[in-house]
């Protein structure tokens, strides 16, 4: 299975380059580890950046700079941290998201889970958004930029399927009410530059709950 | 924008020949000759992003240490040794920043054990960087500009809009230019 919707170039360019850090780079990490193709593209332009790494002309160092190094390459290695495995049904996701699906998951309304992964810089958030078979998110609209992966199941929006790998932006010039498809509940991980805003009743009451 | 100097020193075969010798036999001298020719490129490149001095020369030091405890994981038939030297400095640098309280740790899915698959190019990566360097040469200048700010500047595209008081657009469009001709580039039979 590989994904259908991918990320824009330029956002693969800042992802590459390490301009794109945080909850976008994590949502970005999501859907490379399911797609292949991204993947090679992220290769190409790291070898972009490898080029020009070479290019530059060569720093002084410390006079002492190598013998510090041989120094260093002697000392015992430290234990790599903890490896978090995968959540069954879940495409594989960074370890931090992991953690918050594990530890940080609540209940904000019947069929509506939601757990934070990260907040900030400024008004950002990003989270883990997990709704049940056939709900409908409220209608709604954003300021500054979504990034959505879907990590399990599916949602509708717009007609379009979004299926687990599946990367979508959003902006203000998106309206919209995603429906979750009846096949099971869908989990998505979620990067917004500021909180959404609710377009009817029904967002407005939702949204306090949901926190988001 | 300047044409890059052409890389100097040893060339891509020799500089991934010694990322291979010090995987097999941990070989000081292959370290102390990527040292050489590294860590002075990378603090140069550290120094472009708006790191200080000191914080420059720890990170280049950081690097080449991570260099010598992760050369089993380099594969000289999918990156350049330029590659992935750069890949490690970027993650450093990511997480450094992270420590610093403004964003929290991602794994790094590039470093996923893929990348290219060009079976029929049996020379791998290492004449990357030279194609790269000369397809770069032959830009348009605004499409050189973006790439330039992009990698040397370490500025996401929505900003590099902002500073050159372009539309978002146009500058993506630059951006996937750009990087349909390096793509073309890296497609070429061997230089």
């Amino acid at each position: 299975m590989s994904a259908s919707h991918h990320p824009a170039e330029a956002l693969l360019v800042d992802y590459a380059s390490g301009a794109l850090r945080g909850g976008g780079r994590m949502v970005l990490s999501s859907h490379l580890m399911a797609c292949p193709a991204c993947r090679d593209s992220i290769a190409r332009f790291e070898a972009v950046g490898g080029a020009l790494l070479s290019a530059l002309p060569p720093a002084t160092l410390h006079k002492d700079a190598l013998a510090l190094a041989l120094a260093r390459i002697e000392r015992p290695v430290p234990p790599a941290p903890a490896t978090t495995g995968p959540i069954a049904g879940w495409i594989t996701t960074p370890a931090d998201v992991v953690r918050a699906a594990r530890d940080r998951r609540r209940w904000a309304a019947p069929g509506v889970w939601v757990a934070s992964v990260t907040r900030g810089p400024g008004r950002a958030s990003t989270y883990l958004l997990g709704v049940a078979a056939g709900m409908t998110v409220p209608r709604h609209t954003h300021r500054g930029a979504e990034m959505v992966c879907v990590l399990k199941g599916a949602y509708v929006d717009d007609d379009v399927r979004h299926a687990p790998g599946d990367f979508a932006f959003n902006d203000d010039s998106v309206d919209h009410r995603p429906g979750i498809t009846a096949e099971g509940d869908c989990v998505c991980l979620v990067f917004t530059e500021a909180p959404l805003v609710p377009r009817d009743w029904v967002g407005r009451l939702f949204q306090p709950l949901v926190g988001i | 924008m300047n044409t890059p100097p052409a890389p100097r020193g040893p060339d891509g075969a020799t500089l991934s020949g010694l990322i291979v010798r010090i995987a097999e036999r941990g070989d000081r001298e292959a370290f102390t000759a990527l040292f050489s020719h590294f860590a002075p490129r990378v603090k140069s490149y550290l120094l472009r992003l708006g790191a200080a001095p000191e914080a420059a020369e720890e990170l280049a030091q950081e690097t080449l240490l991570t260099v010598w405890r992760r050369a089993a994981s380099f594969d000289p038939s999918r990156a350049a040794a330029s590659t992935w030297i750069f890949t490690i400095a970027r993650n450093l640098r990511i997480d450094l920043s992270r420590r610093d309280g403004r964003s929290p740790p991602v794994d790094d899915p590039s470093m996923m054990n893929d990348g290219p698959s060009r079976p029929d190019d049996a020379l791998g990566a290492v004449e990357d960087e030279a194609r790269i360097l000369a397809a770069m040469a032959r830009l348009p200048a605004e499409q050189a500009q973006v790439i330039t700010l992009a990698f040397y500047a370490d500025k996401p595209h929505s900003e590099i809009a902002g500073d050159l008081g372009l539309p978002l657009g146009t500058v993506k469009s630059r951006l996937r230019l750009a990087m349909a001709r390096l793509r073309i580039a890296l497609a070429e039979p061997p230089l």
